[in-house]
């Protein structure tokens, strides 16, 4: 059994986007509820969060995107950024508190207190770009956390594996430059799906060419499409890459019962991905690997797949596949 | 839509006695394909396209002797010798629409745009019009592409809009198909929102019809080559 981190905390649910808005804080309840079903949570080490300093979320992002985003909530605006982002004046204080558990799941990480972790954290943050809050998205987690484990960590090479149905714009234009950190995506093919990034031809800028790969996958298409672009993409992409550390982008918004997307993979298909990252990770990161909430819209699939998702993390053995 | 908003008006050109040899660097050096080629008072007497140098040089396939000597040909060249002779032109007020219409029927990829003494103004190739139609779909911003089919009557794009404005979602572009099955119309809208859940819930409620992804197209006719 391997020391597993889970970063949850109430007030995530205080960010509020209205009625009939799908990144809903019943979708953290259902995750809880599912893992506190499954008997999991006594086993896990749990982490609360608190708000990230704010020179680490301008790491990534313009002092500009945190100021106009405060003054946003403090003027009790309805929305930031674009017309998704519907939110309440609580909702910057979470996005900070997401971020900062985020980066205390990165510390617990590399103070060998965990093995490797899961963050059950809202808003998400893949489609947040350096000054631009997009697609229910306002501080983009995963990249400050990249960030924070090479500058207060002096990791080297940070691999970022995301797998949400939707290309992560955000996290692909703040590294596409920097041969440091790979951004790997597999998402549905950007002429059918929002935000219309990620095509295969994107591969990095400049320096960075050769550290960005991305892999459209059709509508319609499920588990055999995405096992075999994994191994084919993927895999040897992070096989020469190696990287010190892996984040993973964990959208579960590619589940057939999902609304979001045609991509139509089965619960035990998310199974099988997390259990390659993760070997993955124990093969060249020596298993140091956070996983992170982005999407995932349907309150019925996501405890399941969480909950599977979390056990393969922690080693259960029937789930490793 | 006037093509001087859209041509490049920088325009690289050569003259009639240019080295062949010279006017081959241009076009890799800009990476560009067609050289217009001026008089001393900048009319256009001809263009040189990249085929026209490929042709003039001699084929990687003969024997040495014979390359040699081809390459000898090929330094001696002008500009004069090579160039297409009174290409198709356009003026700067010329429309995009005539630009792309000529395209297809003349089946070139670019033409000089003079005025109306025949004097060089600027190029207009198909990487401009294709920046032009990118721009026009609006996909450079994030959005989401739907397809609806509807019928071919009066009032269906009303109905298509009010639905999303509804919803507060704004619309990054709209196409039409035109010649889609009998009697339909497809409508493409390219809406500014990630929450296609909510796009597709409202629009078959409200009655519409969404195409299969794979069954899109935006050609008169889809089937035409099976």
């Amino acid at each position: 059994m391997k020391k597993t981190g889970f970063l949850y905390d109430e007030r995530f649910l205080l960010h509020k986007t209205g009625p009939g808005h799908p990144e809903c804080p019943d979708r953290l309840e259902a995750i809880y509820k599912g893992l506190e079903e499954a008997r999991l949570l006594p086993k896990l080490v749990t982490i609360q969060a608190s708000r990230a300093k704010q020179r680490w979320v301008e790491a990534v992002h313009t002092p500009r995107h945190l100021i106009r985003f405060e003054e946003a909530c403090m003027l009790h605006l309805p929305e930031y950024g674009c017309p998704d982002n519907q939110m309440c004046p609580e909702t910057f204080d979470i996005a900070m508190l997401a971020v900062g558990g985020v980066l205390k799941m990165v510390d617990c990480l590399m103070e060998g207190k965990i093995d490797n972790g899961f963050c059950a954290v809202r808003p998400p943050g893949h489609h947040a770009e350096v000054s631009q809050a997009l697609g229910f998205c306002y501080f983009n987690n995963v990249a400050i956390a990249a960030r924070y484990c090479q500058l207060k960590w002096g990791v080297e090479k940070v691999g970022i594996v995301d797998f949400d149905v939707h290309h992560g714009n955000g996290t692909q234009h703040i590294f596409e430059q920097d041969p440091t950190v790979f951004y790997y995506s597999i998402h549905e093919h950007p002429s059918f799906s929002f935000p219309g990034t990620g095509r295969e031809f994107e591969t990095g800028t400049g320096a960075g060419e050769g550290f960005t790969l991305n892999s459209p996958v059709l509508p319609g298409q499920g588990d055999k499409e995405y096992k075999e672009i994994l191994q084919r993409d993927l895999m040897p992409a992070f096989e020469s890459f190696k990287p010190d550390v892996i984040l993973v982008s964990a959208g579960f918004d590619a589940h057939e019962d999902d609304d979001m997307s045609d991509i139509r993979l089965t619960t035990e298909c998310f199974t099988w991905i997390i259990q390659r990252i993760l070997q993955m990770a124990e093969k060249h990161s020596q298993g140091r690997l956070i996983s992170v909430l982005e999407g995932g819209y349907s309150l019925e699939r996501l405890p399941e797949l969480v909950v599977n998702h979390v056990r393969v993390l922690m080693g259960e053995a029937e789930w490793m596949g | 839509m006037f093509i001087d908003k859209s041509m490049t008006k920088n325009v690289i050109s050569v003259g009639p006695d240019t080295p062949v040899s010279e006017a081959r660097e241009l076009l890799a050096k800009h990476k560009i394909r067609h050289l217009p080629v001026v008089d001393e008072e900048m009319k256009v007497i001809g263009i040189i396209t990249d085929r026209d140098i490929r042709t003039a040089l001699p084929s990687p396939f003969l024997a040495e002797d014979e390359t040699r000597r081809g390459i000898e040909r090929f330094e001696r060249l002008l500009a004069k010798d090579v160039m297409t002779r009174n290409p198709v032109t356009i003026t700067p007020f010329n429309t995009l629409e005539d630009a792309i219409l000529l395209m297809q029927k003349m089946r070139v990829g670019a033409f000089p745009v003079v005025d109306h003494e025949g004097k060089l103004k600027g190029i207009l190739s198909i990487r401009d019009l294709m920046r032009a139609f990118i721009n026009v779909l609006g996909i450079e911003e994030p959005g989401c592409l739907f397809c609806i089919v509807v019928e071919d009557k009066v009032g269906q794009m009303k109905r298509i809009v009010d639905c999303i404005t509804e919803e507060h979602i704004s619309f990054g572009s709209i196409l039409v198909a035109r010649h889609w099955e009998e009697g339909k119309r497809a409508v493409f809208p390219y809406l500014l929102t990630s929450n296609a859940a909510l796009v597709k819930r409202k629009l078959k409620s409200a009655g519409f019809e969404l195409l299969d992804p794979l069954e899109w197209t935006l050609d008169q006719n889809p089937t035409s080559d099976e």
